[in-house]
């Protein structure tokens, strides 16, 4: 990462919040820090939980030195903006899984969300849904990834019939975090996130993580994407008439999608 | 009292105090504007969560933007409101004619001290600013008509 950008969030968030570089995106530069932003300390939790571990994600966009800073300004502003109101009105949504946010500075380009997720046992690194499924592969039908995937499919739904879409929506871009015991899965990064009533914009969600899945798990990829279905349809399923309909019409494009994917391939 | 500051703002502090069975909120409201704090309509305050959050919000925008009310206390309570409409912002978390739960707020500068005795012109008796004390008095109806 670089040192310029690095410097520039040091300084504005000043040496009383000490940050750890976690990971560098086109758009984004992503932080962890133990600081909360506001919340005097013993505020919520009891004394003997409030752990040193409790730790906050910072989502950065540096200014871009290419732009027009006008631009540059207005863009931050907009992108941050955006993300911010999507996840804030996502939490609402009952059953839908998301970090929380906890704070916006549209001026500087900053976000803090809750941390989500842990390190998986044996170097199998963060307890996102690729590096969960690599953790599986010598035994990967067991019934913990079989529920994991329907969950997941499950979450995607819940998105698409509230009429959002997530825009980017990659295996790295599910994180698995425990709740008494289980893993849930929870969808992150809303920076291309929209409300959408448009099915394309659904097929191509569903697409991109059908993809994601066969790139990165090819031997189990079909029963993987199966489950990931069948959590997908139950959301629809539940809605009665005007879900199976709605459901339908995501398939039927879905499929397209996927066909349209296969040609532009063919054509390299 | 409770005194707190944002990490990322420390050049500022916050004093806080909550007060119930307050007697005098008719003569405090004529003098809302004078006042050296902010005073909030308890009732609309869940958590310490919520009313430092707008502290926040208050502090960034005065730093990066500008304020948009008379002083940083007042531009607290506009940020406890999803909107930016001031007198909308003020009718909702500012006192009320018959408001019995007043939280009072100051934020200022570092250089400035702030006296034990600022908030004594409140006639009512003092509790703990907790999380239990706010949720304890929070009207979930005035709070779901805010939007
Ligand atoms: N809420 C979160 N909890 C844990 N890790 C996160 C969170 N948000 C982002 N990350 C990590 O930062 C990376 C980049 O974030 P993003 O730019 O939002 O895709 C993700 O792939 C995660 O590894």
């Amino acid at each position: 990462m670089s040192q310029e950008v690095i410097d520039q969030i040091a300084a504005y968030l000043t040496s009383n919040i000490p940050i750890v570089p976690i990971s560098q995106g086109a758009e984004a530069v992503v932080f962890t820090t133990n600081v909360h932003p506001y919340e005097p300390i013993n505020a919520k939790t009891s004394p003997n939980d409030q752990s040193t571990k409790t730790k906050y994600v910072i989502k950065y966009r540096p200014h871009k030195k290419y732009r027009h800073p006008s631009i540059d300004r207005a863009l931050t502003k907009h992108r941050t903006l955006g993300e911010s109101k999507i996840l804030a009105k996502l939490s609402q949504l009952p059953g839908l899984h998301v970090p929380k946010l906890i704070a916006t500075d549209v001026y500087n380009g900053c976000i803090w969300i809750e941390f989500l997720g842990e390190d998986l046992p044996d170097s199998f690194g963060f307890s996102n849904l690729k590096n969960y499924l690599w953790m599986h592969a010598s035994d990967p039908y067991c019934d913990d990834v079989k529920k994991t995937l329907i969950k997941v499919g499950h979450q995607i739904g819940l998105l698409h019939w509230n009429d959002y879409c997530h825009g980017d929506l990659t295996t790295s871009n599910v994180v698995l975090h425990q709740d008494n015991g289980h893993w849930e899965p929870y969808l992150i990064d809303f920076g291309l996130g929209s409300t959408s009533t448009l099915v394309e914009d659904k097929g191509v969600d569903l697409y991109v993580l059908e993809r994601a899945i066969i790139s990165t798990h090819s031997r189990f990829a079909a029963k993987y994407n199966e489950w990931i279905m069948q959590g997908f349809r139950s959301v629809y399923e539940d809605e009665g008439k005007k879900g199976q309909q709605k459901m339908k019409d995501i398939l039927k494009r879905f499929e397209e999608v996927r066909l349209r994917g296969r040609k532009r391939s063919m054509l390299g | 009292m409770l005194r707190h500051s944002i990490p990322q703002f420390d050049s500022y502090q916050i004093c806080a105090s909550l007060f119930t069975d307050v007697e005098n909120t008719r003569e405090l409201r004529t003098e809302v504007a004078s006042m050296p704090f902010a005073m909030i309509d308890a009732s609309c305050i869940g958590s310490l969560e919520q009313l430092f959050c707008a502290v926040y919000k208050a502090i960034l925008e005065s730093t990066y933007n500008r304020l948009r009310t008379k002083n940083l206390n007042s531009e607290c309570i506009l940020s406890l409101s999803p909107t930016s409409n001031i007198g909308e912002a003020f009718k909702r978390f500012g006192i009320k004619e018959d408001s019995k739960d007043i939280l009072c707020l100051t934020v200022v500068n570092n250089t400035e001290s702030i006296p034990d005795t600022l908030f004594d012109d409140v006639k009512g008796q003092q509790i703990e600013l907790s999380d239990e004390n706010l949720e304890s008095r929070i009207n979930l109806d005035l709070i779901k008509k805010v939007r």
